[in-house]
């Protein structure tokens, strides 16, 4: 072969290769760089460059926004929502992972170039009195040329030519992708926050558990952070620079200092903290939110860097004068210049908040029915229910509604000295007959989670011919629910079938079925929610209906992310435990633990499980 | 510029091209032109240097030119006169080139060593003093461009050429860009002429300098690269890890270093080949050599070729080393007497070339070895004799062959410990674990697929060292690879292009490195 054939072959065989990855990875996009492409999916293209990502989404849907929050990745847990709420906007959290101030820098002055602007939050990291101008893996962490004046050539080049395992992970992603939240489609892309559905979802309890759930917060590692002064100088310059142009545009500028776990919160000298922020008080006033009591408390951060959405809404709230949410007194200060020396000196005086003060200890009691003779299962005799009903009462334990949990971790509205709840399962008819009578000679409340479909079945299973233990109706419900004494809440309307007794797969627990489509499952229990709510509402009287116990205890992410979504933000389960609540925290409320009551259960082991109870 | 990123096979790609497409004597123009994007891209400022290494150079050689030239026009009588009149300016004038570029080396690469070694001895001195460190950026390919042109002054001290009269053309030689990186380290006389050539496009060249480039990229991206993962995870923990994984380790460390300097080099005399210009070898199977002499000879030949004609050749034929070899005949009889000489200058040959790769006791440590191995030998040299015969080692056998390979192989691969090693205390720990607590069973156990490489990396690994050592075999025995290659019919020819890339986009492109998205937000 002649030397001129031999190069004219490998040229082409290159230039075939060349425009193969080329046009693969145009197509596919998974650093979501190009705008308008076939395969589309903006919250695994975020997770893989948000910075450009973003913007690139922004292109297209500008026009849904007018205010936008920037910072590094603490700054997803100011929730857009509440900051629509509080300011009228339509805000966009454009939140960028290892983000510095020069990146939060390049993407106001973006924004405030190209589109009308209203509002800016501003969230401030102390690490970003550490590193400036940084830049570490190029494909995640560039930013588009747009705003770094990069040319587009070198900046779209690196994308086109890149590795093209990139793209197939995208394939590949695309197949496994589900509805809850995974590692390769982390944001929402609607809201720019990270799509924390999974992680706000998970049943938060007692410190010890949520140390061996994040062992991080039990043993944090030991560190020490320098701040620098070209990071210093450079986040202040870059700040000021911000500042200045949203002056000149009219933009409202809003800037805040997020939340620092205290642990991390050591691994700084506090007099290059206070210089950092006395140096930024010179440049705007701001709302600190770095360290307080919350900086305390693990159950309030995800992991070791970052705060749980519910903080970023008490920061909020704080921020807005909203004192409809509970939030601790020392949560958030506005600094200016005036006040920005004092400010500092009182940091290092901050305190955690003492036990009592922000958690109380509840335990949830679980009875089934009652006859006059009980067993080990889930039948309690009515003498041994009246004696367990007597001993909390000499006990001087206060029986509450879920409603008055939810008041307590939302708004920090007190409970009672040693709260418990009694809680019915199923809504059986005894409940009716036996249990509410006396609980109410007793001065007693409690709650019936009940199943819908099976409500007024006294002889037989639903329509068919198959015996069943009494149900009370829906009267019968509504008389128990207007006598204040009960609170009627779900059981689910029909996922809880008895499956020998069904026509067809029934459906035993609100779980999906083996196959579903996560779609179908979703929509059935979305329904089921909806029918249960409905019916409890206009059948019963009751107030809301928000609180469910899982049938037969079972859960997991996808049914309580659901759950949550339908409204039903207090569960329980059946794991045996005391509960612990803290104020601010709405995830003490879901997966409650439950003893469950019967005729195994003497006086004495009932006054054991309740002695925790603290208000 | 790294050798392997888009921009350096754009500049390349476009390089070539205009190269036969502008009028031919701008040529070495556009060459320069490519050299000094290639410089600022790469080096940014630090491209002054090139630039004062350039004009030091140029300066020095003009005048040794006219010196020379005034020797060389002189009538017979007078060369001796005019040779003695001038001597004196011209030794001023080559130690002062020599000087100008060697101290500037000097206190940008081992300055700050130095002042870490005197530190302590200051502190005990001048208590609170501090010896200030240098924080100028170390220029891209300082070591080899300064090398280069310090050979090409001595050259032209020695008369053996003119001196180059145009700035301009003299800078080419300094940065020619291909060789900026990883050297070799060219001669004037041969690369010169080849850079101001004036050529038409020749296809065979474009073609032998693709091939060149792509078993560069072979060897570098699929084997190298792919070694380094692993490498590297062990040797940024070598205290986590056993005698055995640490061996293996410095195994693939030789494998790597190998695969990246020998793939470098390719690519930068297949760059240059596609120019038309052939760069000298500076790699000759070195996996063959049968003593660390010949691996020397065979691995980075032309910082060895330098150092003997511009280190060792004067230094031996120095006054000095007359005397003391005088001395030492006269005073030790035998052969032993007559070759101490010699072995200094080969103990500090081999001394310098270990210094030379870096500033750390490392490097140092690594100068001693080889140079006290070498030296060893030589010294021991007639005692070995006396064994073979005594042993009745036919010195031409296969058997014989093989073991003075494996023996070599052993010797180098020992001293990777110390290159490689984060300390030289830690190179001495490691070897000592290799043979105090080796914990074989860690090299089968799954221990080797925790360290970042995946079971089908070690695959490529190894078919890529197969690969490659069936190449060196055949170079070694048979000759040229590709002339082989010619002699097949188009259908093979046709695969020779396509299997190589493929594989190269496939193991090379794709990297072990590579972070898949699942990877990037762990903490999710």
């Amino acid at each position: 072969m002649s030397s001129k054939k031999w190069l004219a072959m490998f040229l082409a065989t290159v230039l075939f290769l060349g425009a193969c990855v080329l046009g693969f990875n145009r197509l596919a996009d998974p650093f979501g760089v190009f705008p308008g492409k076939a395969l589309e999916w903006p919250s695994y293209e975020m997770t893989m460059n948000p910075r450009t990502a973003k913007i690139t989404y922004l292109k297209e849907h500008h026009q849904e926004y007018d205010s936008y929050v920037l910072g590094c990745s603490s700054t997803s847990s100011f929730p857009v929502e509440a900051l629509n709420e509080y300011l009228d906007a339509s805000f966009y959290n454009m939140i960028m992972y290892g983000a510095d101030m020069l990146d939060v820098e390049q993407d106001a002055v973006y924004l405030l170039e190209h589109y009308e602007v209203k509002n800016l939050v501003v969230n401030i990291y102390l690490d970003n009195a550490c590193t400036y101008d940084q830049v570490s893996n190029p494909l995640s962490y560039s930013m588009p040329p747009e705003t770094t004046g990069e040319s587009p050539l070198t900046f779209y080049t690196k994308y086109l030519f890149m590795d093209p395992r990139h793209s197939l992970d995208k394939l590949a992603a695309m197949r496994e992708d589900t509805y809850l939240t995974q590692s390769f489609d982390v944001f929402n892309a609607v809201t720019g926050a990270y799509d924390k559905k999974v992680r706000d979802a998970e049943s938060i309890g007692s410190l010890d558990r949520y140390y061996e759930t994040y062992p991080i917060f039990a043993n944090y590692p030991e560190a020490s952070y320098e701040t620098t002064r070209e990071a210093v100088n450079g986040t202040l310059e870059s700040l000021t620079r911000i500042r200045d142009f949203c002056l000149e545009k009219g933009v409202n500028l809003l800037v805040v200092t997020a939340p620092v776990y205290a642990d991390h919160m050591d691994y700084f000298d506090p007099q290059q903290v206070a210089d950092f922020f006395t140096g930024l008080a010179q440049v705007t006033p701001y709302w600190d939110f770095s360290y307080s009591s919350v900086s305390f408390e693990p159950r309030y951060f995800y992991d070791e860097t970052h705060f749980r959405n519910c903080v970023g809404e008490m920061a909020l709230a704080r921020v807005f004068g909203d004192d409809s949410i509970y939030i601790p007194e020392d949560f958030g200060v506005y600094v200016t210049p005036e006040n920005v020396q004092a400010h500092v000196e009182a940091m290092g005086n901050t305190q955690p908040m003492a036990a009592e003060d922000y958690t109380a200890e509840v335990p949830v009691l679980l009875y089934h029915h009652i006859a006059q003779e009980g067993n080990e299962d889930i039948i309690i005799s009515e003498s041994l229910f009246r004696a367990h009903m007597e001993a909390l009462v000499q006990n001087g334990c206060t029986p509450l509604f879920p409603e008055d949990l939810a008041a307590y971790v939302q708004t920090g509205a007190p409970l009672p000295e040693k709260p418990v709840l009694i809680t019915f399962d199923d809504g059986y008819l005894s409940n009716y007959e036996i249990a509410w009578p006396i609980l109410e000679e007793l001065g007693l409340v409690g709650t019936i989670f009940t199943i819908g479909s099976t409500a007024g079945n006294v002889d037989h299973y639903k329509d068919t011919d198959h015996p069943i233990t009494p149900h009370f109706s829906w009267e019968q419900g509504s008389e128990m629910v207007a006598s204040g004494v009960i609170s009627i809440q779900s059981h689910t309307y029909d996922m809880h079938q008895w499956a020998p007794y069904e026509e067809g797969k029934a459906r035993e627990n609100i779980l999906a079925w083996e196959g579903e489509s996560e779609e179908d499952y979703r929509q059935a229990l979305s329904q089921d929610c909806d029918l249960i709510r409905q019916t409890i509402l206009e059948e019963t009287g009751e107030d809301a209906v928000r609180a469910i116990a899982y049938p037969s205890g079972l859960y997991d992410d996808l049914a309580q992310v659901t759950l949550l979504e339908n409204g039903f933000d207090i569960t329980f389960s059946t794991q045996v435990g005391c509960n612990t609540l803290v104020k601010g925290q709405p995830q003490t409320l879901l997966g409650l633990c439950r003893y469950n009551m019967n005729e195994s259960v003497s006086v004495e082991q009932l006054l054991e499980w309740v002695a925790p109870a603290r208000g | 510029m790294s050798f392997t990123t888009l921009p350096f096979l754009i500049l390349v790609g476009a390089s070539v091209v205009l190269y036969y497409v502008v009028p031919k004597q701008c040529q070495w123009v556009l060459l320069l032109a490519a050299s000094m994007v290639f410089y600022c891209v790469g080096g940014g400022k630090t491209v002054l240097y090139v630039f004062y290494t350039a004009a030091t150079v140029y300066t020095a050689t003009l005048a040794l030119g006219h010196w020379n030239t005034l020797k060389r026009n002189a009538p017979k009588e007078d060369k001796k006169a005019i040779t003695a009149k001038y001597k004196p300016h011209r030794r001023a004038v080559v130690a002062a080139a020599c000087l100008a570029n060697f101290v500037l080396l000097y206190v940008l690469k081992y300055w700050n060593f130095t002042a870490d070694l005197l530190q302590p001895a200051v502190d005990v001195l001048i208590p609170g003093a501090q010896i200030p460190l240098s924080e100028l950026v170390l220029p891209l390919g300082v070591s080899f461009f300064m090398f280069q042109s310090v050979g090409y002054v001595i050259d032209v001290y020695r008369d053996k050429y003119q001196p180059e009269k145009n700035f301009l053309k003299l800078l080419l030689f300094v940065s020619f860009f291909p060789q900026m990186v990883q050297g070799p380290i060219s001669r004037f006389d041969a690369l010169a002429p080849q850079l101001l050539a004036k050529r038409s496009v020749n296809y065979t060249d474009l073609k032998y300098g693709i091939q060149l480039v792509m078993w560069g990229y072979f060897k570098k991206l699929v084997i190298a690269d792919r070694t380094a993962v692993l490498v590297n995870t062990v040797m940024d923990d070598p205290w986590s890890h056993s005698g055995s994984v640490l061996a293996f380790a410095i195994f693939f460390y030789c494998i790597q270093l190998y695969g990246d300097f020998s793939g470098g080099i390719d690519i930068t005399r297949g760059v240059a080949r596609m120019f038309g210009i052939d760069l000298a070898e500076n790699f000759r199977q070195p996996i063959f050599s049968t003593s660390l002499t010949d691996f020397w000879r065979r691995w980075h030949i032309t910082l060895g070729a330098w150092m003997r004609d511009y280190l060792f050749y004067p230094l031996s034929l120095s006054k000095p080393f007359g005397r003391l070899g005088k001395f030492t005949r006269k005073h030790i009889k035998g052969k032993l007497g007559k070759i101490i000489p010699t072995s200094l200058a080969t103990f500090i040959i081999y001394f310098v070339i270990g210094i030379w790769h870096g500033a750390n006791w490392r490097y140092v440590a690594f100068g001693f070895w080889n140079g006290a191995i070498i030296t060893m030998s030589l010294l021991l040299a007639p005692k070995y004799v006396q064994w073979k015969e005594k042993l009745h080692i036919n010195e031409d056998s296969r058997w014989w062959h093989l073991f003075q390979m494996v023996r070599t192989n052993i010797l180098v691969f020992f001293g990777r410990y110390i290159t490689r090693a984060p300390r030289f205390l830690t190179a001495v720990w490691m070897v000592k674990e290799t043979f105090l607590h080796p914990h074989w069973p860690d090299l089968w156990n799954g221990t080797l697929m925790t360290l970042g490489l995946t079971g089908g990396d070690f695959l490529v690994i190894a078919l890529g060292v197969l690969v490659l050592l069936c190449a060196e075999w055949y170079e070694e025995k048979h000759g040229s690879v590709r002339a082989m290659l010619e002699t097949k019919s188009p259908l093979v020819q046709c695969v020779a292009i396509l299997v190589p890339l493929v594989v190269l986009f496939c193991f090379g492109v794709l990297r072990a490195d590579y972070i898949s998205s699942d990877f990037i937000y762990k903490q999710f």
